[in-house]
């Protein structure tokens, strides 16, 4: 009678919690497709060995909010690695989640990716996920980042990569089914210009460090993958991808028309 | 040997042919100065001060786990054109440059000084020594070129870390020296880039690319020579073909003519041929495979040996000429089941005999398995703690290196200059087996584990050749086989060894706060080596040692004509022991069982982090090593060149980590207490004796306390000891 009475007991707390798990969860999931790790359609990866093919090839994109929390996982196509021991579990990658929660928002990104938003797509809170340290990745946003959308831009205490996702959660409420994303997939660069906030350049050619198929002024997006169409995985959202990135420098070699980018929705 | 000429003149016109293009340099072009201070302490209660590095090997440099330093970094980087880009670093090393050297002057000065110091350390040499005379060096220049056109992206001039390539062939020179390795590379690809190259000729390192660590006298023409071809043509496809040729080449002696030039000839030739493919059919699965070749041929000139003493070579390349394969092949299967559960899986085979000189000695983790710990592996570190001779006190296993292994393709393994808180370097060189590893994430808990199963081709008896004497071999037994094995060693004598190893971890961000970080290990590996399993192996006839104070009549048994391993395995005096009893001074090796090495390897891990402030994180680390090892009581004496010898092992080791950010500041600071004990237990069949004061003096253990000597005349304890340790590493970075 005892036993019947725990088993019992433990079935009926174990749906409690699940029940209740699912009643206050949401989340939603994109996919992008495989093998778009190239910007525009030209960007290759850096020479060097630790820059593994598909780790910066986006795949999944999930967003779960819970209790005044909001968790994103980016999947990619390649296992991940440290190689340089920066101890979360990843190394080469970044990530930069922009979100659109409401009207209103920013246009203009973070300095280093060299992307916009239009008017119609404006984010209002970006989240980065960098397996550099919390303190370093706050110093370059608050050194590096406009002042009037440093508040706007959100960093995990914890950023963790496991099996193939880097995962992160913030403090951010709302129905994560309502709101507009997109992710950019760029590299973690411990040495970055002034005006790249940690993240890695795009030249003409590719070096042993810096990703190539750009050029060598900063008028192309460095972006290496991002989401695009309805963020189903299908093949059409390569192109939909490449037209988003597409660029055009003038001979001095600033922007003369700049990649923009636009929010994937479920709705 | 022509081929090389005509591929070097072919290099140098190429680079002749890009130097045009200076004419295009652009106004106002701009140089970028960057720096970096990193300032390092130590602290530890081995209180030595040799270097600001906590180990080494390398005769003639110090090491030590005190002392305080500072070393600057300037990164110059400028772009006279758009063709061209020119980047060097300036830097200072720590090595001897203590803060109490005080600015470096006076010291020892070699050059007066009778009798010449035999080495300078801890600063002794002051100014006179570079390693302690705060001297700035140039530590790399490159320029690279990207002329645009449609046969080459780039040709690089200059320094390079060869992170280019593959760890298997050419692999990437370690951090520290990554701007040591001087080359002219051109990277390129055609066919709409779907096929990519990278062509190379690295000037051979004088310092560690030859036989017996030296590439011998003649070193300004020696070089490697590396070609590697890339092909994507689909999505889910693709193949790197790689060539790698090493000559390290001599005057050659027998030429007299002098009115033609002199000949050359070749000490040390080593090509490597290597194939990876990859399919990659969907993100569920990934498949990758690789073989790799490799022959190497070394002539007895100017410095390569012909062989080694069979258990106390040294080398970074075994001897005369050699031939192997390896392979390598991993399976990814991406959460099948869609609830979080992955799996890989390693197929590995490494070649007794394969060598690539350039192979990564240290920058790369060739192997899916995390291999051994670091905390048992050398004895300290400290590389004068062996016990073997008089003069250097025996110590028991402190604190070794954190963490696991990472695991490298070569016997030229590089732990050089490292502290306690880097990850340790083994060879894999022999391995064969397979790692499965499946990982499994359920929202906050990560899961992990392996298992690893590991058979060796250095599996033989008599070095694999029993028509040989025992006693010269072809290969380097650097720091021998015995205790928990030194990194470097992949031979021995007589081996008969297979590894298990199984991992489980577990990290979970427990939601309390901003999360605290709570992760474990638990560790096993249970190794068993029979070594010599053939009985026409054992040194002398049986009944050889009759026991009861009588000596041994030392006949011999030999296993091929004229060959027997009584020329290493030698028998003991008959000595009247501690309690007046007359025995002998270590067992005979009179059986098979005498070498048998068994050990029981547990390690429970338990720690946690917290995020106390954006700038600060801090966690802290508890592990318990319980290590049952026997390793061939007192016959083989394995014991004699390693100071984790035959006993019961217990560690506790506790880990105060933290890091602190501030501006363009990083601060990390590391906290390390050992503490635990040994119990020895060498068998029996031996008389043991007391130590004397000379002993006692020698070994550091005390006087009348029991043991017995080697056949080194080093002495081994008998007493169970406790062990504390502390030590501390902590640093700055500024960026400026």
């Amino acid at each position: 009678m005892r036993t019947t009475f725990w088993k019992t007991g433990a079935l009926a707390v174990a749906a409690g919690l699940l029940l209740a798990s699912a009643a206050t969860a949401q989340k939603v999931s994109f996919k992008d497709p495989t093998g778009d790790d190239n910007g525009p359609g030209t960007y290759t990866y850096p020479t060097d060995a630790v820059y593994k093919r598909g780790s910066f090839d986006l795949t999944g994109f999930d967003v779960e909010s819970k209790g005044g929390k909001t968790t994103f996982d980016v999947t990619l196509n390649s296992p991940l690695d440290d190689p340089w021991g920066m101890k979360v579990g990843f190394a080469t990658q970044m990530i930069f989640i922009f979100i659109d929660t409401g009207a209103g928002g920013f246009t203009d990104t973070v300095p280093g990716l060299n992307v916009k938003f239009d008017e119609a797509n404006a984010w209002d809170k970006l989240v980065i996920l960098s397996p550099q340290p919390l303190g370093r990745v706050k110093d370059e946003v608050s050194s590096k980042a406009a002042a009037d959308r440093q508040g706007a831009i959100l960093i995990p205490s914890r950023t963790k990569g496991a099996g193939r996702t880097i995962s992160g959660t913030v403090d951010l409420e709302g129905d994560p089914s309502q709101w507009g994303y997109q992710v950019v997939v760029q590299s973690n660069e411990g040495f970055p210009a002034d005006n790249d906030l940690l993240t890695r350049k795009v030249n003409e050619y590719e070096g042993q460090h810096r990703f190539g198929g750009g050029t060598d002024t900063d008028c192309d997006p460095h972006a290496i993958d991002i989401l695009a169409g309805s963020g189903t995985g299908d093949a059409s959202e390569v192109q939909a991808q490449h037209d988003m990135l597409k660029y055009e420098c003038n001979p001095d070699g600033s922007a003369k028309t700049g990649a923009v980018l636009k929010m994937v929705r479920k709705s | 040997m022509r081929f090389f000429r005509g591929f070097a003149i072919g290099l140098l016109a190429a680079a002749a042919a890009l130097t045009p293009m200076a004419a295009f340099a652009a106004d106002g072009q701009t140089m970028i100065i960057t720096g970096e201070d990193y300032t390092k302490w130590l602290w530890g209660t081995q209180r030595t001060d040799g270097s600001l590095y906590n180990f080494t090997t390398v005769p003639g440099e110090g090491y030590g786990d005190n002392g305080q330093g500072t070393e600057i970094n300037f990164l110059v980087a400028s772009r006279p054109s758009k063709y061209i880009e020119v980047t060097a670093r300036i830097q200072s090393r720590f090595s001897q440059n203590q803060w109490t050297n005080f600015g470096g002057f006076g010291g020892i000065n070699p050059a007066t000084t009778e009798p010449p110091p035999s080495s300078c350390t801890g600063g002794d040499c002051g100014e006179f020594d570079p390693r302690s005379n705060e001297y700035i060096k140039m530590r790399g220049l490159t320029a690279r070129f990207t002329p645009g056109y449609k046969w080459v992206d780039s040709v690089t001039i200059g320094s390079t870390d060869l992170g280019m390539f593959d760890p298997f062939t050419i692999g990437k020179i370690r951090y520290i020296d990554r701007d040591n390795a001087k080359a002219v590379l051109f990277q390129g690809s055609v066919a709409d880039r779907k096929l990519g190259y990278d062509l190379i000729r690295v000037s051979l390192p004088r310092l560690w690319a030859g036989p017996n660590f030296t590439t011998g006298d003649y070193t300004a023409a020696d070089g490697a020579y590396g070609l590697q071809l890339k092909l994507a043509p689909a999505q889910m496809f693709d193949l790197v073909g790689i060539v790698e040729r090493v000559r390290d080449i001599e005057v050659d002696s027998r030429d007299q003519d002098f009115d033609d030039g002199r000949d050359v000839r070749t000490r040390f030739e080593n090509d490597v041929y290597g194939l990876k493919l990859g399919i990659h059919p969907s993100s569920m699965f990934d498949i990758r495979a690789a073989a790799y070749f490799s022959d190497a041929k070394s002539e007895a000139i100017a410095g390569a040996p012909a062989n080694f003493f069979s258990i106390s070579g040294f080398s970074p390349v075994p001897a005369g000429e050699l031939d192997d394969e390896s392979y390598k092949g991993n399976v990814d299967i991406n959460d099948p089941f869609g609830i979080g559960l992955s799996f890989n899986v390693e197929y590995f085979n490494i070649g007794a005999q394969y060598v690539s000189m350039l192979a990564a000695r240290r920058e790369a983790d060739v192997l899916l398995t995390e291999g051994r710990d670091g905390a048992f592996a050398f004895p300290g570190p400290d590389n004068s703690a062996f016990g073997v001779f008089p003069g250097n006190a025996t110590r028991i296993g402190f604190g070794g290196w954190q963490g696991p292994a990472q695991q490298v393709a070569t016997i030229n393994v590089d732990n050089e200059f490292t502290d306690f808180d880097e990850p340790l370097a083994e060879t894999v060189i022999g391995w064969k087996g397979i790692t499965l590893a499946p990982t499994w994430t359920l929202g906050n808990l990560d899961l992990s584990g392996e298992y690893t199963k590991v058979d060796y081709n250095t599996n033989w008896q008599a070095w694999g050749d029993a028509s040989l004497p025992v006693s010269s071999t072809i290969y380097p037994n650097m720091d021998s086989d015995a205790g928990f094995r030194s990194f470097r060693n992949a031979y021995a004598p007589f081996q008969d060894r297979e590894t298990d190893i199984f991992v489980l971890r577990a990290k979970y961000l427990l939601d309390v706060g901003k999360g605290v970080d709570v992760f474990g290990k638990v560790k096993w590996i249970d190794e068993t080596d029979d070594r010599m399993t053939d009985a026409s192996f054992l040194p002398y006839q049986a009944g050889d040692c009759p026991g009861g104070g009588a000596g041994c009549a030392n006949n011999q048994r030999f296993y091929s004509a004229g060959n027997s391993t009584s020329s290493i395995y030698n028998n003991p005096p008959v000595i009247t022991g501690a309690n007046g009893v007359v025995g002998y001074q270590w067992k005979p090796f009179d059986s098979l069982s005498d070498d048998d090495r068994d050990m029981s390897y547990q390690l429970i891990q338990l720690g946690a982090g917290y995020q106390l402030s954006d700038n600060l994180y801090s966690s802290l680390t508890f592990e318990v090593y319980d290590v049952d090892l026997q390793d061939g009581n007192t016959a083989f004496q394995a014991y004699q060149l390693h100071s984790m010898a035959s006993g019961d092992h217990e560690k506790n080791k506790a880990i105060l980590f933290a890091r602190y950010t501030l501006g363009g500041a990083e601060f990390g600071f590391n906290y390390e207490y050992n503490w635990g004990t040994f119990d020895p237990d060498f068998g029996s069949g031996f008389v043991p004796t007391a130590a004397t004061s000379q002993i006692a003096q020698d070994f550091g253990v005390p006087v009348g306390s029991l043991g017995f000597a080697g056949r080194f005349g080093g002495w081994n304890s008998l007493e169970e000891r406790d062990f504390r340790q502390q030590r501390l590493k902590a640093f700055m970075k500024v960026r400026f």
